[in-house]
């Protein structure tokens, strides 16, 4: 890197650097602190006159560190005639503020952070117009907004402050993050972020079709930075700002920073239609809009607020013609704007500062007060308003020339006229400036004491008007300058000769028609501002306001609408989702066609299926009578244990018939501590909505479900099929898979039912001692009680039927292994068949002839299966290989023994212990709400009854 | 064979023994009087596995045949679940205390549901997916409804559970489908039978389901009706939990199953991963707006910034995983940081998350005040803070895959969203005065925490602590 490169690199991050001590060096006492603020800026200013001489000679600076090479992010930098005379204004005026603001700010303002916050604010500024990469120069970009919120935020304590900092920001950093989309695709197109490459790429970008959409982005940014139409409103309330601030953000700086990026992408993106009428027109209607309402502001920053505005929208305008003249005028404007405009700024601090108001009713005649300051008013206001012999004439004139022979649309009138109507009114308020605040009368009723302040002071704006005048009497001296930026701007080599006097051309008239008119308007000021406080005018800031209110108010019926807390809307949601989803998938790929034929549909398979679908309906329909309900799930069960045997799923029969049994014989005794009916609590057309929503879903899973039926695919069926026997020893592929090939699984599930069990358990002891039991307690079970609760029949034949049940349970659980069975239905079968002893014999009665405890029960099981497992090990196998082999016992037939079979064992015990426990946990509701235990197993002993009879006798 | 497969795991193991050994020898002597210590147990554990699996690792380790991947990206995620759950389970300890709230299950139950986030994004197989989505799960389901006493956290718990079981039916129904279809539940497996072109429609219907439950764990819309809720309800600590761990695991596995399952095929899956991105983007960002509950902004800020991680996603291409990865870790510095700020929201000791507390919050805590400002501008993705980079890495991610317009829509999404995270600003720095000021925070472990996260957010930008190569690598191992 040359030295010039480090040198700038070294401009770009000394403010940054300096921002760290004004901070710290509050301590040091006011003046220390400005000082320190003073150095790093003045150091970078020199650094920048050093750079002068070879950028004004064309030639471009550069220098780059790598930074996030992926993200196309470096840290480059460059310096080029623009830049030089952006960076010479940031720096220049930087100076003359921290001046300024230390005399302007008072004691008890903490100084050394608003120190900090300028040159954070300094740093960021510089960054934009030294950058040469695209997403560095938005970083710097929204830094300028992170800070100025700062800065404009500054002064807390001021009401009207807050709300304009919030304006600034929200509609800066949101225009902000609007480039950010155009910058990517800008550099998309290009291929490279380096601005370098992107202004040479200029007819590749306006040749893409992605043009328009990038230049909209990036112009919404540059637009709400640059205050333009639509978005100017914000500009002048962020006024509230001290004043310092006001003069470096609002009329060298920040404001200028949309300015800049226009005339920094011209080459790139200018000379198009869009660019034109986007641009000139936007610029058009600021300008003419802005001094119209500067006119009728009667607080002075105000004025100077949307005066500043219309100058924006002016030099928009200039840029929006696309033309190389236009460009110069544009950038020779830039400067002049800068000086009157700062000293403006100033000036109107100061009488703020001295008068103690910004009113201008309640000023005027500070010309005897304020001489000095009157003087430098004047000189700017001059300029502003475009007198000869100051520097905003010259550029005002090069500005109606260009007018003046612009076509818009079809009209060549439009522009001129409007154009000249926009300086009129600038004379005007210019010359009000001067007039209502400094000449007139002396009054007495100022807030204060106005006089002329200290030296420090003014000698800022002093300054300035000393360039005003010199540039306005020889113009020739910025021709350099103008020359290198103007040059930078278009990209092309120009040489523009600034002078006074261009001869008698339309500007020159038009620039007369604008001054006699302003002077009229001026005197007509009067009866004009009563007109204009009468007419009804939409104002920007309340329309900002209702809008921003208007659409929280909607997003938040929108939001409280959707997410209302219903977890049944949230449910609807996602199931709507998930249909759609699907719907998704399949329109994206279609369906292949059906390999496979219907099967035929015997008459009572037809029957079962329609019966299938009734009761599926009716418990849909009944589900609020509990009772009902649950005796239809209990068939809705058995028709579909029915269906799989018909399937050829035996296993999977047996296996859904003793579930069901179960879960059904448990819901049973649960529903009897529950309410009886389910209070319907959705509307009529909710519970259709719904209903559609579930046809939807479960009609989608269907048709998932038929047309996977429909084709031949391959399956992992034929892998268990063929290994079952050789791998497992078993020929139940079902019972093989789960003891063996899945054999972890159904380890790691009986340990889930045995833990499901003792949960319950330890719930319900929880549950007794909650309010729960306090209800339970409360409930009258006296209605529906029957007096014969444990009924002789029913003792009678469940205990003929235990036997039986036990030997079917035995004969499933051996015949696991190859034939339909197996330990899990095993245990529950003979569970089944305890309960109905339970449910039979009473509770306590049972209990007494139970051996072992559930919880045993359970822990048994799972120890032996494990142990199963562990066993594989010692014969250096993985954990639950199984072994088998075929034991001959005479008279018995040869039979199969497998560990598997042990494991089984282990799966029956735990189911067991687990659905008894259960059952254990319901009794304990049911003694808690009152219910009375038995100690017979039967209410009516016919034993008792017959020595009774035989007694009577 | 075994004991290679066990050193692989070793990390999560450990953990895992831990938190059940701390769970029996707590139930067996003094409870809720070691949860003190286990909090900073747990936290010391998980940030020195961090450390372990930081430095450690190298390379790509398989463990159990496939069904348990230890590589780059793994490590990556791994870590950053770790630190990120140790620092918000500091946080927790003195607000839980203050209320009553620190049980002794609290720390282990993290630990429990941390197992299953690494397990997650280790995950090799839809068998391995699911054991670590449910540890994960269920964990969370019973840390959301800790404060039993409390109506709105039971029914957080409660609507989480119902929801979230419905969210696994649908991850299983898909896991099947993939399953029926490919024949094995491996994912080096799967990508074998789903390569571009030919992707059948089951393994299609697989997918989109499995997408379907991943998008409900990553909260995108429209599967994220639960998130608003439980945030609210759920106590403060739980919350800042829930906004980060379990968002990067979730989000990590997701890629994990796009990539390696399904990589093949990113026609088949981007489109409508860019759809749950935009949805996310734009209902998160509009949906905020009207809040006024700080951990209900929350939420829904975070379900817009799931939208832009997934945007990294959709790309699906490396840099798109890169991109989401550095997301992913910046977002949850963020949301470290604000949730340490919104633990010491409280008046007269009681917390509260009401937005309109927070008026002229900058006169009373200047310091609290302006690291909250650069936190809620970074979450805004305003440059230059570090934010912006996340979002500028996935916006660049999508562009770059031909995703344009999803890049715009995030763009605009953002502006809108820049909105709300702004408002809280100007409520601290220019809202009206009020008599009812918050507390002064005391905790030292929050202000830290809040200081630090800011400070990273500030200091990144120099070159986000190193962290973009790091990702890079990681998405490496997952995208080849």
């Amino acid at each position: 890197m040359s030295h010039e490169g480090t040198l700038l690199i070294i401009i770009a991050l000394l403010p940054f650097v300096g921002a760290l001590v004004p901070g710290v060096m509050i301590r040091a006492g006011r003046t220390a602190c400005a000082w320190f603020t003073a150095v790093p800026t003045a150091l970078a200013l020199i650094m920048l006159l050093i750079l002068a001489p070879d950028v004004m000679r064309g030639e471009v600076i550069q220098a780059e560190l790598q930074w996030m090479p992926q993200l196309g992010l470096s840290a480059s930098f460059f310096l080029d005639g623009l830049g030089l005379l952006f960076a010479c204004m940031i720096t220049g005026v930087g100076l003359l503020i921290i001046l300024y603001a230390r005399f302007y700010l008072s004691g008890d303002d903490p100084m050394g952070q608003f120190y900090t916050y300028l040159l954070l604010f300094q740093g960021a500024m510089l960054g934009i117009v030294l950058s040469d990469n695209i997403l560095l120069l938005l970083i710097f970009w929204e830094l300028t907004s992170l800070s100025s919120f700062l800065l404009i935020g500054y002064w807390k304590h001021l009401p009207e402050g807050r709300q304009g900092a919030k304006m600034a920001l929200t509609v800066t950093g949101a225009g902000g993050l609007a480039m950010i989309a155009g910058m990517l695709i800008l550099g998309n197109i290009v291929g490279s972020y380096n601005l370098t490459d992107i202004l040479q790429a200029g007819d590749q970008i306006k040749a893409s079709e992605w043009y328009l959409p990038a230049l909209i982005l990036i112009l919404l940014g540059v637009f709400t930075k640059s205050a333009q139409f639509p978005f100017h409103f914000w500009l002048p309330h962020a006024m509230a700002a001290p004043t310092p601030v006001s003069a470096y953000l609002h009329s060298a700086t920040m404001v200028k920073a949309g300015v800049f990026l226009m005339a920094r992408m011209w080459p790139a993106l200018a000379g198009t239609d869009a660019w034109f009428y986007i641009v000139a027109t936007t610029g058009l209607i600021t300008m003419v809009m802005g001094a119209l309402i500067a006119l009728f502001k009667d607080d002075l920053k105000a004025l100077l607020a949307f005066s500043t505005v219309s100058h924006l929208g002016l030099l928009t305008m200039l840029l929006g013609f696309g033309t190389q003249a236009a460009a110069v005028a544009a950038v020779f404007h830039i400067i002049n704007h800068l000086t009157f405009k700062a000293a403006l700024f100033m000036t109107a601090g100061i009488i703020d500062h001295e008068a103690h108001t910004r009113d201008i009713k309640r000023l005027g005649g500070l010309r005897h007060l304020m001489p000095i300051t009157f003087l430098i008013g004047t000189v700017a206001a001059l300029s502003m308003a475009g007198i000869p012999l100051f520097n905003g004439f010259l550029s005002k004139e090069m500005m109606l020339e260009e007018a003046s022979h612009t076509k818009w649309l079809d009209s060549y009138y439009v522009v001129p006229v409007l154009a000249t109507f926009g300086a009129l009114l600038s004379v005007a308020y210019s010359f009000r400036f001067i007039s209502h605040v400094f000449l007139g009368p002396v009054r007495d009723d100022y807030p204060s004491n106005p006089h002329d302040p200290p030296a420090g002071m003014w000698l800022a704006p002093a300054l300035l008007c000393t360039l005003v005048i010199v540039i306005g009497v020889a113009p020739f001296l910025a021709d350099g300058i103008v020359r290198a930026a103007a040059s930078a701007v278009t990209g092309a080599e120009l040489d523009p000769h600034l002078k006074i006097w261009h001869g008698v051309t339309p500007a020159l008239w038009m620039s007369i028609i604008a001054v006699l008119g302003g002077l009229v308007l001026l005197l007509l000021h009067r009866p004009l501002d009563k007109a204009w406080i009468a007419t009804p005018r939409p104002e920007a800031k309340a329309i900002f306001d209702a809008l921003i209110m208007s659409v929280v108010a909607l997003m938040r019926r929108i939001t409280d609408a959707t997410h209302n807390g219903a977890i049944s809307r949230y449910l609807a949601i996602f199931t709507v989702a998930s249909v759609a989803l699907g719907w998704i998938a399949y329109s994206g790929s279609g369906l292949s066609a059906p390999t496979r034929e219907l099967l035929p549909v015997p008459i009572v398979i037809a029957v079962g299926w329609v019966m299938l679908v009734v009761a599926t309906v009716s418990v849909v329909v009944m589900h609020h009578h509990r009772f009902r309900a649950l005796v239809l799930i209990g068939i809705i069960g058995l028709s579909i244990s029915a269906g799989f045997v018909y399937l050829s799923a035996p296993d999977l029969a047996l296996t859904q018939i003793s579930v069901e049994t179960v879960t059904i014989m448990l819901l049973l005794l649960a529903l009897h501590f529950l309410p009886k009916v389910t209070p319907a609590e959705s509307s009529g057309a909710m519970r259709f909505r719904d209903g559609i929503i579930a046809l939807a879903a479960g009609g989608g899973v269907g048709a998932l479900a038929y047309a996977f039926l429909m084709r031949d695919i391959e399956t992992i069926s034929d892998y268990h099929i063929a290994n079952s026997y050789e791998g497992g020893g078993g020929t139940n592929v079902v019972n093989v898979i789960l003891v063996d090939f899945r054999g972890y699984d159904t380890f790691g599930e009986i340990i889930v039912l045995g833990i499901a069990g003792l949960v319950i358990y330890a719930l319900m002891h929880a549950l007794l001692d909650g309010p729960a039991a306090r209800r339970l307690k409360n409930t009258d079970y006296t209605q529906d009680r029957s007096r014969d609760r444990h009924p002789l029949m029913m003792v009678v034949v469940t205990r003929v039927l235990m036997p039986i049940a036990v030997v079917v349970g035995i004969y499933i659980f051996l015949r696991g292994h190859n034939q339909p069975g197996g330990g899990f239905v095993a245990g529950l079968v003979i569970a089944i068949a305890l309960l109905m002893q339970y449910m039979a014999s009473g509770f306590a009665w049972t209990q007494e002839r139970k051996k072992i405890e559930y919880h045993t029960m359970i822990g048994l099981g799972v120890v032996i299966a494990a142990l199963t497992g562990v066993g594989s090990w010692l014969a250096g196998r993985p954990f639950l290989t199984s072994a088998y082999t075929y034991v001959h016992l005479p008279p018995i037939e040869e039979f199969e023994l497998a560990t598997a079979m042990l494991f089984d064992l282990g799966v029956f015990l735990t189911v067991l212990g687990a659905v008894m426990l259960m059952l254990y946990s319901l009794s304990r509701i049911a003694r808690s709400a009152g219910e009375t235990v038995n100690e017979a197993a039967m209410d009516y002993d016919p034993g008792e009854h017959v020595e009774d009879a035989k007694g009577g006798t | 064979m075994l004991g290679s497969d066990l050193t692989v795991i070793l990390p999560e193991i450990i953990l895992a023994v831990y938190a059940m050994l701390a769970l029996i020898g707590a139930v067996y002597t003094i409870k809720d009087g070691a949860a003190s210590m286990l909090v900073w147990i747990t936290s010391a554990l998980f940030l020195a596995v961090a450390v372990w699996i930081g430095l450690n690792g190298a390379g790509t380790n398989v463990a159990f045949n496939g069904m348990f991947v230890d590589d780059g990206f793994a490590r990556f995620s791994k870590v950053v679940i770790l630190v990120s759950a140790a620092a918000v389970l500091l946080m927790s300890e003195g607000y839980m205390a203050r209320r009553g709230l620190l049980k002794f299950e609290y720390p282990l139950l993290i630990a429990l549901a941390v197992v299953g986030m690494m397990m997650m994004v280790s995950a090799g197989d839809l068998m391995a997916l699911y054991m670590g989505v449910e540890l994960q799960s269920l964990s969370l389901y019973v840390v959301a409804a800790l404060r039993r006493d409390s109506l709105k956290s039971t029914e957080a718990g409660l609507k989480y559970f119902v929801l979230g079981a419905l969210s696994s039916g649908l991850l299983l129904y898909g896991a099947s489908l993939v399953y029926g279809y490919s024949g094995t539940t491996l994912f080096s497996g799967i990508i074998q039978t789903a390569s571009e072109g030919q992707v059948s429609l089951g393994l299609l219907f697989g997918l989109v389901f499995l997408i379907s439950g991943l998008a409900f764990k990553v909260s995108a819309v429209p599967f994220h009706m639960w998130t608003p809720d439980v945030y609210e309800g759920s106590p403060t600590p739980v919350t800042a939990f829930f906004a980060t761990a379990p968002k990067v695991a979730a989000m990590a596995l997701f890629a994990r199953v796009l990539h390696d399952a399904f990589g093949d095929a990113v026609r088949d899956w981007s489109q409508v991963i860019a759809l749950l991105s935009v949805l996310s983007m734009f209902l998160g960002a509009i949906a905020a707006i009207g809040q006024r509950d700080i951990k209900r902004l929350m939420a829904f800020s975070s379900i817009a910034h799931m939208g832009y991680a997934l945007m990294g996603l959709a790309a699906g291409t490396a840099f798109g995983v890169q991109a989401m990865l550095i997301y992913m870790a910046i977002y949850v510095t963020m949301n470290v940081g604000t949730f340490a700020f919104i633990l010491s929201m409280s008046r007269d000791g009681q917390p509260v998350s009401n937005i309109g507390s927070l008026n002229m919050y900058s006169k009373r805590e200047p310091g609290k005040a302006l690291a909250m400002l650069v936190l809620l501008f970074s979450l805004a993705g305003v440059p230059p803070l570090v934010g912006f980079f996340g979002k500028l890495y996935v916006l660049r991610a999508a562009y770059e895959a031909g995703l344009a317009w999803l890049a715009i829509a995030g763009v605009i999404a953002s502006v809108i969203g820049a909105f709300y995270y702004l408002r809280i600003v100007f409520y601290m720095y220019f809202g009206e005065e009020r008599d009812d000021a918050l507390d002064k925070g005391r905790s030292p472990i929050l202000y830290g925490m809040l200081m630090a996260s800011a400070i990273i957010m500030v200091a990144g930008v120099v070159n986000l602590f190193g962290i973009e190569s790091v990702a890079a690598a990681a998405a490496a191992t997952l995208v080849e």
